[in-house]
């Protein structure tokens, strides 16, 4: 059986052909590219080393460093969003709408579906302050406030991402934590509510730690995927106002290709990458401490 | 058992569709790299003038040079356009024809790395001076520096400020010759309720022209330049002041309510609907105007100001700011005989097919104009005609990056929330 | 006999007003998320004077089809849809099964330096696809791939794995290792445990995967954008971007009605997959 299970030509035959695939189309290209962080230059003017250079100026370049702030700004707060929103709207699935929840289900699901040169479309139109008022406005100046210039402004433009990426994505996430909630065992619910457990407790007690292994799944998909946002900041503010709103991967792809500078463009990816290891095992350390503190 | 058989069925059906799908594939690749047989050009998915004039010219003038060698024209997007000039340009594969980089650096770059072929040397080798119009030869020449032109201006337009001329008389305003009568101008439609300036501040562009050109005019032609050789700064103080003039009308409020939020569309739509009296913009926009569908003030209620004099200032009134949009550019390596027959009815009958077919003005010498054009168009030509010179725009001379952060925050300004002395140290620091 | 009759009613109006809130914020949510669709919908008969001058919410002037007769004539959406198709199916296919075959021998399977394996898989979730377009446009090239789908159904496959290993090594983790031991000690051999026996026990996980990934690749730009370089060759998400203008003028009404038709055909896929992972999220619980 062991031998069966362990037959080195089977796993040869079942592994070999994603690892082939994954290698050469995703291994070689990091590693060459990883290359290019020591050169200076592009694909058409060549290449020339520099050592360590590249390095030297991404920690003292001011637009490089604000990425990075913004970046980590929009991923923290987003995946904090993702992971409660989405789980509160997979707890309200099982607990409250029950059977009757496929319907709720798939319409909440359904933001995902669009593309987002359409969502971006949709908030621009949704905030829009002048020359037609947009909705948000609208209701703004029904309750007595004044119309606010939602893309003109730092902080009112990173709220806007926020919240169309948050509405995009919240569908998503509640599926997902949903087939994990769904799978706790009924009699174990049912056993905790004859132990007088209700309401938050319950949750608190019972659900959340049974649920932690899909949370901490959920958790490392949002932050590695809200990390390397980039198509919904480009269609929605284009990195506007100004710089305010541009993360890391856009200030890479426009150093790489607009700038005409590939390798700087590839130590600003590789700096991500390494930001985005240290937040994954991050999160790997706290869970399992926290696992472990569960079951004392 | 009958479940297994079934699913295997299925498994089949399954392999098969992903089989056919295979042959599809196979069937639809053809090689991406330029044939020996075909004369290639590559442009962007948004311009269609210029695909759409080499078509009628394959057809019909070029028609000697279309069996030598077809036209195989193509096209991809323009958001990714850099990067798809850059990619191919590492790989050597560039089309016999495409148009040329966004950015001028980029330009330069295929220059210096003698991929580009230069036009000034081949006219001369295969006699075809004189059919690129002076004004847009210099224009090409200062844009990508050197003293050779490398592309061909396949568009050429010229910039200044359209305006309402019923708002205007509603107000008693004149077109404005000078800046200061701008800003009077401005100030009375204000006050008066009207808005002042429409433009497109989420775009940027349309603001920081403004500077641009006040700077051309207060400190001369050739004072952009001098900052792109490192001679002068922006954040010097006659440089400031250029965008401080600009900033005060964003403090005024002259653009309107988030006016750094709003795209071309809605700017166009607001001038054409008669939502503003100044609206600055290329000449590209003359279809527009002469589209009754969008223009609900009328083409004949549109006037043309050239940008205005700044009173004392070394530049003038007459040297019209201009550009070329995105030129288009040939290929040393793509360079044969077959080709050198394209570029020969190309230059000779561009301008033409251009003008008539597609109603776009061209640095091309036109021949044959149409019987009949709009006025405004026609008084467009005539001052393309009769402009001793021009100037070219804001970040022209700048790196990427810097035209990357000025057009960023170019928004800034007309919305009032960045000083001019502020916009010009960030796009500076970008500069260096 | 007044008592009894009130009482049940009584406790359902009383169940009823305590779980108002749930309905009213169900209803609240609802409206967030469909009134949207709503208006895109609305979007796709709209001329384009509507969309600049008319507020919001205002409704389209006539229900002509016009504009989704100018997507496809104009836009050639028919082409386009089609390359997403031919791209994005393909390496759905491909990837799930090689992702579920290499989930199986990294967790079902037992042999040194799985571990290492997997965290090899699993960095690959991190890495920035911006990163690898250089590399893979000049191995593409050389390959003489460019001008076809290829570089599509590759890229696609190989940026999907990551995830895919992961989840269903994951999945496979929940699995009682009992059931393969029993498969193995009634004879089977690896090949038809794994197709027999451990397929069908992550049934459910291929759909979701399914759906994730389809929504991933479906909906990629940037991969497309990169690595087509002919307007045959374009994807739906990259014929979306034709209905802008040089200046960046936008034909709303025919990219409206693309939108639409893009969505309506997900929404439909979705429908359909979202049934089978319904189905069987219920044959599992009833198991359980």
């Amino acid at each position: 059986m062991e031998r069966l299970l362990g037959n080195p030509r089977a796993v040869l035959v079942l592994l070999g052909p994603a690892l082939l695939v994954y290698s050469l189309v995703m291994l070689i290209p990091i590693v060459w590219s990883l290359v290019y962080t020591v050169y200076e230059g592009n694909a058409v003017s060549g290449f020339e080393f520099v050592g360590i250079d590249n390095f030297v100026r991404f920690f003292n370049d001011p637009t490089a460093l604000e990425a990075v702030g913004f970046t980590i700004r929009y991923a923290l707060i987003l995946t904090v969003l993702q992971v409660v929103v989405g789980y509160a709207l997979a707890l309200l699935y099982v607990f409250y709408l029950k059977k009757a929840s496929s319907l709720v289900r798939t319409l909440v699901f359904f933001p995902v579906i669009l593309p987002t040169v359409a969502v971006a479309l949709l908030f621009r139109r949704f905030f829009e302050a002048a020359p037609t008022e947009g909705p948000i406005n609208s209701i703004m100046e029904f309750v007595g406030l004044s119309t606010f210039d939602w893309f003109g402004q730092p902080d009112a433009s990173f709220w806007v991402i926020i919240m169309m990426d948050l509405w995009r994505s919240m569908g998503f996430y509640a599926v997902l934590l949903y087939a994990g909630v769904v799978e706790i065992p009924e009699d174990i619910i049912e056993s905790a509510r004859i132990d007088g457990a209700a309401g938050w407790r319950l949750v608190r007690h019972i659900i959340l730690p049974l649920s932690l292994p899909v949370l901490l799944s959920a958790t490392i998909f949002s932050i590695n995927g809200t990390l390397k946002v980039f198509d919904s900041v480009v269609a929605l503010t284009n990195g506007g106002p100004g710089t305010s709103t541009t993360p890391l991967t856009v200030y890479m792809f426009q150093t790489s290709f607009s700038f005409g500078q590939y390798g700087y463009g590839s130590t600003v990816a590789l700096m991500l990458t390494v930001m985005c290891l240290l937040v994954t095992i991050f999160i790997f350390r706290a869970s399992r401490r926290d696992l472990t503190r569960n079951e004392k | 058992m009958i479940t297994a058989r079934r699913a295997r069925r299925r498994n089949l059906s399954i392999v098969a569709a992903v089989g056919v799908g295979v042959i599809a594939l196979t069937g639809c690749s053809g090689g991406g790299a330029s044939s020996s047989k075909e004369f290639t050009y590559l442009g962007q998915t948004q311009n269609t003038a210029i695909s759409g004039t080499l078509d009628i010219l394959a057809k019909d003038q070029c028609a000697a040079a279309e069996k030598a060698a077809p036209l195989k024209a193509d096209a991809i997007d323009g958001t990714t356009w850099d990067q798809q000039l850059q990619l191919l340009a590492g790989q050597d594969a560039l089309s016999d024809m495409s148009m040329a980089g966004g950015t001028p650096s980029l330009m330069q770059e295929f220059i210096d790395s003698g991929k580009v072929l230069n036009l000034s040397e081949t006219f001369e080798k295969e006699g075809l001076e004189g059919r690129v119009l002076p004004a847009a030869e210099s224009t090409i020449k200062a844009l990508y520096g050197g003293g050779d032109l490398y592309a061909l201006p396949t568009e050429f337009n010229i910039e200044g400020f359209w305006y309402n001329k019923q708002l205007l008389a509603d107000n008693g305003i004149e077109a404005p010759v000078t800046w200061d009568d701008l800003v009077d101008a401005a100030a009375t439609l204000d006050a008066n309720g009207v808005q002042p300036f429409v433009a497109a501040g989420k775009d940027g562009w349309p603001i920081t022209r403004l500077v641009g050109d006040y700077i051309a005019r207060d400190l001369g032609p050739d004072a952009l330049q001098k900052v792109a050789d490192g001679d002068a700064s922006l954040t010097d103080p006659e440089y400031v002041a250029a965008a401080d003039a600009v900033a005060e009308l964003g403090t005024e409020g002259y653009f309107g309510p988030a006016a750094g939020s709003i795209d071309y569309n809605t700017a166009l739509n607001q001038f054409l609907t008669g939502g503003g009296a100044f609206f600055y913009m290329g000449s590209w926009a003359l279809a527009a105007f002469n589209d009754p569908e969008q223009n609900k003030i009328g083409v004949d209620n549109i006037g043309f100001a050239p940008f205005p004099a700044v009173e004392g200032g070394a530049g003038s009134i007459d040297q019209v700011p201009a550009n070329v949009g995105i030129p288009v550019m040939f290929t040393e390596k793509g360079y044969d005989d077959d080709v050198a027959q394209w570029l020969d009815c190309v230059t000779a009958n561009y301008g033409d097919v251009a003008l008539n077919e597609f109603g776009q003005v061209t640095g091309f010498v036109v021949n044959n104009p149409p019987a009949d054009q709009p006025a405004l168009t026609q008084e467009v030509q005539d001052i393309i005609a009769d402009a001793p010179s021009s100037v070219l725009w804001f970040e022209a001379a700048f790196t990427p990056e810097a035209t990357s952060v000025s057009q960023k925050n170019g928004g800034g300004l007309a919305s009032g929330t960045l000083t001019g002395e502020a916009f010009m140290k960030l796009v500076q620091d970008a500069n260096n | 006999m007044t008592t009894l009759a009130v009482t049940p009613f009584h406790r359902r109006f009383r169940t009823f007003v305590r779980r108002l809130p749930v309905y009213i914020g169900v209803a609240i949510l609802l409206i967030i998320v469909a009134y949207p669709l709503v208006w895109l919908l609305l979007g796709s008969f709209k001329q384009q004077d509507e969309f600049l001058s008319e507020p919001f919410w205002s409704l389209p002037r006539s229900w002509s089809f016009d504009n989704y007769v100018e997507a496809f004539v104009g836009g050639g959406l028919g082409k386009y849809i089609l390359n997403s198709v031919i791209a994005v199916f393909p390496s759905m296919f491909l990837i799930l099964l090689l992702g579920t075959a290499a989930g199986f021998a990294l967790e079902v399977m037992v042999w040194k330096g799985r571990g290492a394996v997997l965290l090899v898989f699993l960095a690959g979730v991190m890495i920035p696809l911006q990163m690898i377009l250089l590399p893979l446009f000049t191995i593409y090239f050389n390959l003489h791939l460019t001008g076809t789908l290829w570089p599509l159904i590759i890229t696609y496959t190989a940026t999907g794995l990551p995830l895919t290993v992961f989840m269903m090594a994951t999945f496979f983790r929940a699995v009682p290792r009992e059931i393969f031991e029993a498969a193995t000690l009634d004879g089977a051999n690896i090949y038809r445990i794994f197709w027999s026996v451990g397929i069908p026990l992550v049934r459910n996980a291929l759909f979701t995967v399914a759906l994730v990934q389809f929504f991933f690749i479906w909906n990629d730009l940037l991969i497309a954008l990169t690595f087509t370089n002919s307007q045959d060759l374009r994807t739906i998400q990259a014929g979306l971007l034709n209905f802008t203008g040089q200046y960046g003028a936008v034909d709303y009404g025919p990219m409206f009605a693309g939108i639409a038709v893009n969505v309506v055909g997900t929404l439909v896929l979705y429908l359909f997959l979202n049934q089978k992972v319904m189905k069987g999220l219920t044959a599992g619980s009833v198991k359980g």
